[in-house]
This record gives C-alpha cells, sequence and structure tokens, in this order.
C-alpha cells in the first residue's frame, strides 16, 4: 500500500507542476465570470444559464484533465526508461498500475474540489444558497466517472502505442457514451436481427458514465437524490474501475517495456 | 532573425485587417446589427436560433425534456407559447408538477434505464412566477442570433409583460424586432397588448392594432399568405377595445369585418345583432 501511495504522490506533485489545470481553472473561472456580467432584461437573478455554463466548462476540464494525466503515466515512465529503475525497486507491475490509478484519480478530485468550491460560489453569488448535499452527491459522483474514465485511459495506455491516440479515443469513448450510452436500448428495439443484439450487449457492457451527470438536477435546483442511489451507482463505478484496472495489469503484466 | 520574423507577423495582420475590415463592414451593413462572427455563420444561424429557443423550454420544464432519441408523441407548439394545465405546487423550487397525457419517457426497458432515471429530472414541471426569469437568456440569444424569428419576440414578450412584470423591457424587446421586421403584423399585435394591458394606454394600443391589420391585409393582398389566425386576433382585440371603450360605431364595424374573417360565428353575429340594436335605439 505504501508503494502505491508513493506512486500516487508522485502523479499528484506532477500535475501541481504541470500549467493543465491552471489553465482550466482559469479558463473555467474567466468565461464564467464574463457570462455572469451579461444582464438580461435588466434582471441580475438570472442564474441558471451561468450554472449550466460553468458545469459544462468543469466537466469538459475535468475529462481533459483526467485523459491527459492518465494517457500520459506509462508511456512517459517508458519513453524517459524510468520504468526500469521503479520496477527494480520492490515495486510489482500491479502496484505501478494501482499508484498510478491513485495518483490520477486523486489528482482530479483536488481538482474537482477546487471546481466545484468555485461553481458554488458564483451560485451562492446570485442564489443566496449552498444546497450541501446535492453540491457533495454531484461532486462525489463526478469523481466515480473520473475514476472510471482514468481506469479507461490508463487501460488504453498499455493497449495502444501512442498517447495521443490513446487519449483521442479514450475521449471520444467516454463523450459517446455520456452522449448515447443510456439510449443505445432505445435504439436496439427499433433494430432488426443481429445488429440489434449487438447493439444491446454493447449497451450493457460499456460502463454507464452518463449516470454520473448530474448536472440538470443542479441546475434546476432538483432535490438531492437518494443516498442508497448514490451508494449504488459508487459500487457500480468502483466495481468498472477494477475490471479496467485488472485488464490493464494483464495487459502490462506480459508487456516488453523497451520502446 | 526573430525581429524579423516578427515584422513579417506584424506586416501580415495589418494587411489581413485592411483586407477584411471592408468585408466585414459590408457583412454588417447586409445583416443589420448582426455581429461578424454570425454573419460569417450564414443561414446556419438559423438552427442556433431554434436550438437556443428549444433551450428555453428545457429550462421551462427545468431540464424535463425529450432528447433527439426520445420519439415526442404530438407535435406542436411549444409549451412556452401554450396554456397549460398545472396540478400541485413545489413553492420552494419555483416550480409546478405538470399533469401529463404525453409522457415521452414511457416505461423503463430494463435496470440500466430504470436506475439511471435517479439521475435526471424525471417529472413535469413547469416554471412559476418570477422564476420564469430562468428561460430569458436563452430567448434573448435566440433573437440576437437570428433577428428574423419573431416567434421569439413574441413569446419573450408575453413572459416579459404577464409573469415577469417587465413591459418597458418587453416594449423595448418588441421594437427590437420591428426594426429587423418591419413588415410583421404579430410583434404589432404583442405590442399593443403591452400598451393595453400593461400600460392601460387604449388609444395608442388602438393605433397599433389598426397598423398591424394593415400590414396584414398588405400581406394578403402581396399573396403572402398571412395566417388568418392572426386576423382574427388582431380583429378580437380590436373589437375588445371597442367594448371598453363604448365606441358602438366602431365596434359595428370591427364585428363585421371579423365575422367575415371567422364565418358562421353564431355568437359574433348575435354580438352584431345586439349592438345594431343599441344603435337603432
Amino acid at each position: 500500500m505504501n508503494n502505491v501511495l508513493a506512486l500516487a504522490g508522485v502523479v499528484i506533485k506532477e500535475m501541481r507542476r504541470r500549467k493543465d489545470f491552471y489553465v482550466l481553472f482559469i479558463l473555467t473561472a474567466l468565461i464564467t465570470t464574463v457570462l455572469g456580467s451579461v444582464k438580461f432584461f435588466n434582471d441580475d437573478r438570472v442564474v441558471r444559464y451561468l450554472k449550466d455554463a460553468c458545469l459544462l466548462l468543469i466537466w469538459i476540464s475535468s475529462l481533459v484533465i483526467a485523459v491527459t494525466t492518465a494517457a500520459r503515466q506509462l508511456p512517459a515512465e517508458r519513453e524517459s526508461r524510468t520504468i526500469f529503475p521503479l520496477l527494480a525497486k520492490p515495486v510489482s507491475r500491479a502496484q505501478v498500475i494501482a499508484g498510478k490509478f491513485v495518483g490520477c484519480w486523486l489528482a482530479c478530485g483536488l481538482a474537482l474540489v477546487v471546481f466545484y468550491f468555485f461553481f458554488g460560489a458564483i451560485t451562492a453569488s446570485r442564489e443566496h444558497s449552498w444546497p450541501l448535499a446535492i453540491y457533495f452527491q454531484a461532486l462525489w459522483l463526478h469523481w466515480i466517472c473520473l475514476g472510471i474514465v482514468v481506469a479507461l485511459v490508463l487501460f488504453g495506455s498499455v493497449v495502444f502505442t501512442a498517447p495521443s491516440s490513446n487519449a483521442t479515443i479514450s475521449l471520444i469513448v467516454v463523450v459517446g457514451i455520456l452522449f448515447c450510452g443510456g439510449h443505445l436500448n432505445g435504439v436496439a428495439v427499433h433494430m432488426q436481427g443481429i445488429s440489434g443484439s449487438i447493439l444491446y450487449i454493447i449497451y450493457y457492457c460499456i460502463p454507464h458514465l452518463e449516470w454520473y451527470d448530474v448536472r440538470d438536477l443542479l441546475i434546476h435546483n432538483w432535490e438531492r437524490i437518494s443516498w442508497a442511489v448514490c451508494a449504488g451507482a459508487t459500487f457500480y463505478g468502483l466495481l468498472y474501475s477494477a475490471f479496467l484496472l485488472g485488464a490493464a495489469w494483464l495487459v502490462f503484466r506480459r508487456k516488453t517495456l523497451t520502446v | 532573425m526573430t525581429r524579423l520574423v516578427l515584422v513579417l507577423v506584424f506586416v501580415c495582420c495589418f494587411t489581413l485587417a485592411t483586407q477584411l475590415a471592408p468585408v466585414f463592414e459590408s457583412l454588417q451593413a447586409r445583416g443589420g446589427r448582426s455581429s461578424p462572427l454570425l454573419a460569417l455563420v450564414g443561414d446556419s444561424r438559423r438552427l442556433f436560433a431554434n436550438q437556443f429557443f428549444v433551450m428555453a423550454d428545457v429550462y421551462f420544464h427545468s431540464g424535463y425534456y425529450p432528447t433527439i432519441f426520445d420519439a415526442r408523441k404530438k407535435e406542436g407548439p411549444s409549451h412556452l407559447d401554450v396554456a397549460e394545465q398545472e396540478g400541485g405546487d413545489t413553492a420552494r423550487s419555483g416550480r409546478k408538477v405538470v399533469v401529463d397525457d404525453e409522457q415521452f419517457m414511457g416505461a423503463p426497458r430494463d435496470w440500466i434505464e430504470r436506475f439511471g432515471r435517479n439521475f435526471f429530472p424525471t417529472v413535469h414541471t413547469h416554471l412559476q412566477g418570477e422564476t420564469a426569469r430562468e428561460i430569458m437568456p436563452w430567448l434573448k440569444l435566440s433573437a440576437e442570433t437570428d433577428p428574423t424569428r419573431i416567434d421569439t419576440y413574441v413569446t419573450a414578450s408575453y413572459w416579459l409583460r404577464t409573469r415577469l412584470d417587465k413591459p418597458k423591457e418587453a416594449e423595448e424587446f418588441l421594437r427590437e424586432g420591428l426594426r429587423a421586421n418591419p413588415g410583421s403584423y404579430e410583434l404589432l399585435l404583442e405590442l399593443g397588448r403591452v400598451y393595453s394591458y400593461e400600460e392601460k394606454n387604449s388609444r395608442v394600443a388602438r393605433n397599433i392594432w389598426e397598423l398591424a391589420l394593415d400590414k396584414w391585409r398588405r400581406q394578403r393582398s402581396a399573396g403572402e399568405n398571412p395566417d388568418p389566425r392572426g386576423q382574427e386576433e388582431i380583429l378580437g382585440e380590436l373589437v375588445r377595445e371597442d367594448q371598453q371603450s363604448g365606441n358602438l360605431k366602431q365596434l359595428l364595424a370591427d364585428l363585421e369585418e371579423l365575422d367575415e374573417a371567422t364565418p358562421r360565428n353564431a355568437v359574433i353575429e348575435k354580438e352584431i345583432q345586439d349592438v345594431k340594436a343599441k344603435l337603432a335605439h
């Protein structure tokens, strides 16, 4: 466990050194503030469009951070050949995968806390309320979703050769699932023959990331989700992350590390 | 070397600016007050404007809205511009639950769909009272993107004057629309309503509705097939105004025209007989 945490610490330090998070956060803050300065029909209490824009930017930024951070972990170690001294220590390949995952996931979590605090502050400035329960649920579910994404990208980084192709394919898959994942069953029932069955299989196999996107509930001030449902979604997310990490480890343990 | 490159880049920028400035000016002159970006987008701006209008409807339903994957059972006007049946109350959130006769979701097909419904709005509600202001940014954006979309101005004005108590803003927005669509009788009809219902200025309202009727007639004579309901609505407002002011001669004239527009309407015919009887006394 110490090895995993030590590796995770290195990943978090790396994210702190890199400019990705700062640039994305400043961009999010800047765009949201500019949008917030616009007055529609002399009414300064209009807030939902602002929440919508801010949350969209947070989702885009967090996905970019998660994918780019996770995609470069293993290829960078291999390219700079630091993977050899790392594995020469009493660190197994499973621990490397786990450490990289925990590091990326925690780094995403830290970024999310900052993003959601900013979102809360912007919303409170107009709505004068802090519905902490739904904020916490949104942040938590978002983080669990990023856990699946990080695991998926780590799996991609041992399958694909270049980090750029891995990042691009992973982003397409994640965005595709977010937009269409929940509707594949509806499309499948209208399809004839084997193609419908294949689509249904895909529907059951993919991780349903769209569950974790609770922006509409947050934007339109709906009541919080039941905690049992949240726990169910957490269990589902952790299960998928574990499965993807297991798959990544299976490929990585037999992989030749020379570039 | 770096300095030379910088000078070259500067010269390129300056040349490009001198080339583009007149192009943007001509585009602006053609498109009225539209920005160069919108001018460059061309006719696809209508798609964006429609999407922004739909977004206003999405906000009106607090996110409960069919996606492109959900088939709507009925096609028709959005809830933004029709009266709704409502029951129940969720005062805290500014919403009212709507008695729904056209559920687009149906029963969940599997456990994934059933579980997934916990994470997005699944109750049909409409924004109530002042919370309706949340739809306004999208309507404004829709009008900015496509200033010729008349529905946007009319809908925005309706909400501004009836729910948000902002008749001045409604009038301003309608006048903005009239500058982009000077021949629109719909905008004049709505402007007349602002004057009649909110400003209580029946004289100006009447003048505006007469102008609206004139525009409608001109469109018909030009073969543009204006909506007959537009004429009925304008005449309806004129008749109501005549009834309030007690101008029987004008009322009779307007009623007769309304009768021509809506033939075999027993209520109108009875009203005409009543007015004629009053005039005979």
